[in-house]
């Protein structure tokens, strides 16, 4: 372990397995100021992103039929991005100087990075949103396609926004939470525009869409599960234990995000005749549990941060083998306490204990 | 470290105004742009006393957090915050297995640890890192510090501070914490909190030559017999790690970083960036391929290849 430090001996009091001492269980680090407003830009970002590219490529592979969702999408593109600045403006905490987000950029911070996408995207989509009800058809086409890669942009930017923090939720899986993210974006765009298409009687694009919404929730639920198990693995997965959040977390994200649409999108694709309430139910609960998703890993991770045992399980130095750090989860804790070591617990609860006595 | 010649020119009671480059005078250092300043503290010399904190707040005219009592140890600020930037942490040590108080004193640092907590004005500092305003920058003395005229409240480097330093203020709506007494040094002063400091735990100086006396103070604790002293901060120790580069402030601790509420290998927070960012991106790429495929195969109509194909 004291190979990471050349040069220091570590004593042996540092060097040894993290066993959850604490100060006094106060958080190691702070939580971001960020709440329901943050985490309902990040769905309604990654919904108007993916539906541009969506609208994209409908109209340049998908032929005439597909005009009506590409309208549909710019609409959602345009509509999306003024929703979600406006969102982000009232999360600040001196909203009257929004504008200084502009006077630098900076490639180590996403924050800084999503303000240009943002701005990108909103300023190409109504182009092509424009453009198109003018009947300027050229210059649709022209500005779509910028606009598209920015709405790429728009779907994982945030995941990176929030990995990118010493919060452990945030920090334990930045590239399966950017997986997730873009997943769960496509998903709410296909959704949306399914259920649009639906409602206007063009069943065949809306099947279209579903197939595109039952790719993406396989994917979503496969990196979803893989993201929970590894949250476990590094002990930081206690505050998405909490009764409200598992419920957010396991119902919303994953049963109605996933689960739900590919049941529905799927029995739709192998039934001789697809139901339209199955396409609609499938879309809708797709929609919910991407916002569900977001929800739950932006309070999950304010949570987290207050839970210091979670902060220091990830902090440990990497062993010399780069395996994940051996840490003592709290069921391993509990084990240890049954078969009479006992684990370390925070000087205060110690005193509490001994006073009761 | 000698006391300058010409600190005999200022004896008198009252004197006329500042003195030049006073922190020769306090701390043996002259004050210059382009040099690297920090802090080291260290933690078997604190006594505990406070006095950093209240210097810190009459200073820079901090306001008083909450006024309760914590209930676990003589701790009551908590925790450092946008009106506290020392914090002393007491760690009472309990006796092992029973959860009870100590009964016999130990010969060193009978049985507390304290420690006076600040911002660690970070090499590659991930609250600079995530600013997107430039609101905190990198000064001169080559620390870092919030601009309050220009931060706008977005709190980003609130979460990203690997140490819980940097918070925002309810009362402005702006991020707030150390700045090294940034006035102060281009006042050629010491900083409120080290000059104040009755025992020299905390010391302020420059960097390296701060990093050789810590150095030689961890030899010497060993040589005496404290064996678990150890640096925290200073290059390639425990804290120092994850891409952040040294900390300009630093420690001198004697038991493990976590029973002071520091990590043991905090990570630079902008090294998440490009992970996330590939793996959404690559994961776009391929949900928009398999996006263009299917609207292809629609568009080939029930006739063409997606006859069947409900069923693909
Ligand atoms: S300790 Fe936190 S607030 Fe201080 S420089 Fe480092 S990241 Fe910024």
């Amino acid at each position: 372990m004291s190979g990471n430090f050349a040069g220091t001996s570590l004593p042996p009091s540092a060097a040894a397995p993290y066993m959850g001492e604490t100060y006094y269980g106060r958080p190691a680090v702070k939580a971001s100021p960020f709440d329901w407003k943050v985490s309902s830009y990040i769905f309604v970002g990654g919904l108007a992103g993916s539906a541009q590219i969506l609208a994209t490529l409908g109209d340049l592979a998908g032929g005439p039929q597909a005009g009506g969702m590409t309208r549909t999408g710019r609409w959602i593109a345009v509509g999306g991005s003024a929703v979600g600045g406006v969102l982000l403006i009232a999360d600040l905490h001196t909203p009257d100087r929004w504008y200084n987000m502009l006077r630098i950029y900076r490639s180590t911070s996403p924050m800084s990075i999503g303000t240009y996408i943002l701005s990108g995207f909103a300023g190409f989509s109504a182009i092509a949103l424009g453009a198109d009800l003018l009947g300027m058809k050229r210059v649709a086409k022209a500005a779509q396609v910028p606009a598209a890669v920015a709405g790429a942009g728009m779907s994982v930017y945030t995941a990176a926004l929030l990995s990118a923090t010493s919060t452990p939720l945030w920090a334990a899986e930045p590239r399966l939470l950017g997986v997730r993210f873009a997943a769960s974006s496509m998903a709410a765009a296909a959704s949306a525009l399914s259920v649009v298409e639906q409602a206007g009687q063009r069943q065949d694009t809306a099947r279209t869409l579903d197939r595109v919404a039952l790719a993406a929730c396989a994917v979503e639920m496969a990196a979803g599960l893989q993201a929970d198990r590894a949250y476990r693995r590094k002990g930081v997965a206690d505050a998405l234990e909490k009764p409200e959040l598992r419920a957010l977390d396991k119902v919303g994200a994953l049963a109605m995000g996933a689960a739900i649409p590919i049941l529905c999108h799927g029995l739709n694709q192998v039934v001789r005749k697809p139901s339209r309430t199955l396409s609609v139910l499938g879309s809708l609960a797709a929609l919910a549990g991407g916002l569900a998703l977001r929800h739950a890993i932006l309070k999950g991770g304010n949570e987290s941060a207050g839970i210091p045992e979670n902060y220091f399980r990830l902090t440990r130095p990497e062993p010399p083998d780069r395996q994940p750090p051996r840490v003592a989860s709290t069921g391993e804790r509990e084990r240890i306490a049954h078969h009479g070591e006992r684990p370390y617990t925070p000087a205060a609860t110690r005193v509490a204990t001994s006073l009761e006595r | 470290m000698g006391v300058p010649a010409r600190a005999l020119d200022y004896a008198d009671s009252f004197l006329p105004g500042v003195i030049p480059q006073e922190a020769e005078l306090t701390a043996g250092v002259r004050i210059e742009p382009g040099k690297s300043y920090g802090f080291f503290t260290d933690t078997t010399l604190c006594i505990g006393c406070k006095a950093c904190e209240v210097a810190c707040k009459e200073w820079n005219a901090l306001p008083a957090d909450d006024l309760g009592l914590k209930g676990t140890s003589y701790d009551n600020t908590g925790s450092l915050s946008a009106n506290t930037w020392r914090h002393v942490a007491f760690v009472e040590k309990i006796s092992g297995d029973e959860g009870t108080r100590v009964t016999e004193m130990q010969p060193f640092q009978s049985n507390w640890l304290m420690m006076s907590d600040v911002c660690k004005h970070c090499h590659n500092a991930p609250c600079l890192e995530a600013c997107p305003t430039g609101a905190l920058f990198r000064t001169e003395f080559d620390t870092v510090v919030v601009q309050p005229d220009i931060c706008n409240g977005c709190g980003y480097c609130v979460p990203a501070c690997p140490f819980g330093v940097v918070d925002l203020s309810p009362d402005d709506g702006k991020a707030h914490k150390c700045t090294l007494c940034y006035d102060r040094l281009k006042g050629g002063l010491e900083p409120a909190c080290a000059k104040s400091c009755p025992t020299d735990s905390i010391q302020f100086g420059e960097v390296p030559d701060l990093v050789e006396r810590a150095k030689a103070r961890v030899v010497d604790l060993h040589a005496k017999g404290a064996r678990n002293a150890y640096l925290y901060g200073a290059p390639d120790t425990p804290g120092a790690t994850g891409g952040l580069g040294h900390l300009n402030a630093f420690f001198l601790l004697t038991d493990r970083p976590e029973v002071y509420n520091l990590p043991t290998a905090p990570t630079r927070a902008a090294n998440r960036v490009e992970p996330a960012l590939t793996a959404g991106l690559v994961t776009m790429a391929g949900l928009a391929l398999t996006a263009a495929a299917v609207f292809a195969l629609a568009k080939a109509g029930p006739t063409g290849p997606g006859r069947n194909g409900e069923i693909r």
